[in-house]
This record gives C-alpha cells, structure tokens and sequence, in this order.
C-alpha cells in the first residue's frame, strides 16, 4: 500500500486546526512534486502540542516528512517561532528551519509559504491551493509547497508504522485516531494530553487536575475558537459535533480555563485588543474591523448598552469571510461566543461594578 | 435578499489584499456589491452578468476583483 492509500484507510485529518483529508493534500503534493513545510509554531493562543511532538518524537517526525516527500528530505523545511525553544531542537538537528515571527498570523500557512518564498511572512490571497504552485497579489510566483502542521507528520509516520487499522482503534468512525490536546490556564497540572474523539471534556480538565474554583468560562481553540461556560464544557465530548454545538471545533487543541482572578469581560478585552493588534493590516475588513470590534467590547465592557451591543453585533456580522486568511472569521467568532457566554456576566455589570468583585484593570 | 447564485452569471471575488477601499465595484454593481462602514466591499452575491463583471474587473482601480 502507498502512504497515500494507508492514510486514506486511516482517516487523518490536519491536526492544526482545518482537519482537512491529509491523505488529499500528500496525494496532491506528489503529483505536484511539492515541496513540504513543517508548520511547527504553535501559533494559536494556548498551543503547545508542535512543541512537545518535536521534543518527543523529533525521530518520528522527520520519518513522516520523508513519507511525504518520497525520501526527499532536502524538500524539508521545518516552520518555527524565531527564539523558541523548539527552533533551537530543529537546528541542532541538522534540520532546514524556517525562523517565523513570532506574531499570530505568521504561522497561518499562507503566510509560512511567503516568508518560505522570500517575501513578508503575511497571508496570501488563496487563488487556489499552493500545493499546485501559484502566485501572490503582486504576481510573485511561489512554487507548488505543501504546509502540514507537526502532529499531523508524525502521525503520517504512525500510521506507516502501526497500520490504518491501529489509527482507527482511537476516536470515531467520523473522527478516527489519537490527538493531542494542550489544556492550560487555570488547571492544577496543564499539560499535553492524548484523546481520541469523543472524550469528554470533563475528563480532559480531570487529567490536568481539574479547574481551579471559581472558573468563569474556558477558551476553547484560542483566539479563532470560542468560549464554553464550565458546565457547557462538563457535558460536552471533545469532538467535531461537539464543539459544533457552540460554532467551534477541536481546532489545533487547545483548552485553556479562564483565570478565576479577574473579570472575564477584561480577559476577553485583552485577547480580542491583542487579536487586533495582531492583523497583518492586509486586507481592510480586518485592520480596520477588528479594532472597531475591540473598540466596542471593551465600551461594553465599561459600560454596557443597548445601542453598543447593537453596533457590535453588526459588525460582528459583516466581517467573517473577508479577509485573505481566516484570522478575522476567527476572532469574530471568539467574540460572538464571548458575548453568549458572558451575557449574564455583562448584565451583572449593568447594575454597577463588577459584581465578582474581581479587579477589572490586572496588571498582567 | 434571494441568492442569486442560481442565475446565469460569473462568480466575482475580491483580492482582500489587493482592496484598497475605492469603492468603484459598488457603483459598477450595485445590488451586488455594497460597502462596509470602512469602506470595503461586501459581496451580496458571487454570480454577475458576465458582461457587467468584466467591466467591473475593468474599472477596479486597486485591480482587485477577479472572476473565479
């Protein structure tokens, strides 16, 4: 059986965050010769799995990238943050790394493919998919190049190993095989986890030692996923259908409980300012929308109304899908979760100061 | 607004990156095209008369709308 076959039989989906068919992408990267790239960042706000797939399994990883490569391994190259701690293994590996920003949508895959190519590592408008070659805005031309995320490589090399039919043990028949789960935040012991779809998330907070008291909400898939309440997140099983439930997903699996300490309307006023700071300032619906949206949480926040709400949730619903990358679908959605999630929190906050009597301006 | 992608017409897209906000598509297609509080189209709907498409592409002055 070729890998393509194995991974068809096996059901891998890209585990950085689009589950997309990987047996789809590596078929598509032979027939196109492409060249691989590692994507290696951990770039979602929470994400620490990449880093623990290189400091675990370096050897495994770079057997799968031959098996995408058809043993090429000069067609390698490994994407990390510049200074991480995870470019520095990749190096004294004698691998090929590609030092990435460490800003948010430098490690979106577009934007790996143009730092890749020589250019800024900021999004591309997706014409088509680059595994077939293509061009930037301005015409350069950037050569047939495949981008999967760390985790989704090594278990191309599992599934290699251990056969189609030991990957399907784990998850479901929709969902199959094992995956990594970063779990952080307020836990007793966050930490690296391996689940298979349809766990529940309950037991995913046990294994870290459970949430600390008092817990507001959890993220779940960072600044591109979105926000459960604590009981949501006690009845629901980490999967695709899942996560649905409340407009995410699994994503690059990420679970990070919200600090107890302060007021979950200022963690949200920090993490949608920080989404919008982090805009490559591209494309106008994002540089000049994101921040409208941050300007008008944080004078929810401050003081909530009507009218606010409104302007909010308008805006809220014009900038998804305008953008080259998903960034802003991304951080549209977190907020439209926030603001289901925390509803009860912010008429609370219509009454006077904040009622958890939890400090609204932390230093952090 | 009903979609119209069923009607008989071209699928028109924006380069996001290329959009520089000049907002000639929403008179070169109106009904189609509008603009957002910042000035950035929003594309109502994806299928355009082939002939009004081409000048659109044709008059975009940041060359930023293209036909899928």
């Amino acid at each position: 059986m070729t890998i393509v076959e194995e991974l068809e039989r096996a059901g891998l989906t890209g585990r950085g965050g689009a589950a997309f068919s990987t047996a789809i992408k590596v078929r598509a990267a032979h027939d196109n010769d492409a060249d691989l790239v590692v994507n290696a960042c951990d770039g979602e706000v929470g994400a620490r799995k990449d880093a623990w797939v290189v400091e675990h399994h370096l050897a495994e990883l770079v057997e799968g990238a031959r098996l995408v490569t058809s043993g090429r391994r000069d067609r390698v190259t490994y994407a990390a943050h510049r200074g991480s701690r995870t470019a520095d293994l990749l190096t004294r590996a004698g691998l090929e790394v590609l030092d990435v920003p460490a800003r948010y949508v430098s490690s979106e895959e577009t934007a790996i493919l143009s730092l890749l190519h020589g250019g800024l590592a900021k999004p591309m408008t997706k014409r088509l998919p680059f595994v077939y070659g293509g061009r930037d805005s301005l015409g350069k031309r950037i050569a047939p190049t495949v981008v999967l995320n760390a985790e989704t490589v090594w278990r191309v090399s599992q599934v290699r190993r251990n056969g189609p039919d030991w990957f399907r043990r784990f998850g479901t028949d929709t969902e199959p095989g094992p995956r990594l789960v970063s779990v952080g935040g307020a836990v007793a012991h966050p930490g690296i986890f391996e689940v298979g779809s349809g766990v529940p998330i309950r037991d995913l907070l046990d294994a870290a030692g459970g949430l600390e008291p008092r817990v507001p909400a959890l993220l779940v898939g960072g600044l591109g996923g979105v926000l459960l309440t604590t009981d949501e997140a006690a009845t629901t099983a980490w999967s695709g259908p899942g996560m649905a439930a409340y407009g995410g997903s699994m994503g690059a699996g990420v679970i990070e409980a919200l600090d107890p300490t302060r007021c979950p309307l200022d963690v949200v006023t920090d993490l949608v300012t920080y989404g919008a700071g982090e805009s490559a300032g591209q494309c106008g619906p994002c540089m000049f929308g994101l921040p409208a949206v941050a300007e008008s949480w944080a004078e929810l926040a401050r003081d909530p109304n009507q009218q606010t709400l409104d302007r909010l949730q308008d805006r809220l619903g014009v900038i998804p899908g305008r953008g080259a990358c998903h960034h802003p679908d991304g951080v549209t959605r977190f907020v439209g979760s926030a603001l289901r999630v925390l509803m009860p929190h912010i008429h609370e906050h219509v009454a006077g100061p904040c009622p958890l009597g939890r400090s609204r301006h932390a230093v952090h | 607004m009903p979609s119209t992608d069923r009607e008989v017409g071209v699928r028109i897209a924006v380069d996001r990156v290329l959009c520089t906000g000049h907002g000639v598509c929403a008179r070169t297609l109106p009904g189609r095209i509008r603009l957002d509080e910042w000035g950035y189209p929003i594309v109502e709907a994806v299928a355009v008369d082939p002939v009004d498409a081409d000048l659109a592409v044709k008059l975009c002055p940041a060359r930023a709308l293209y036909l899928r």
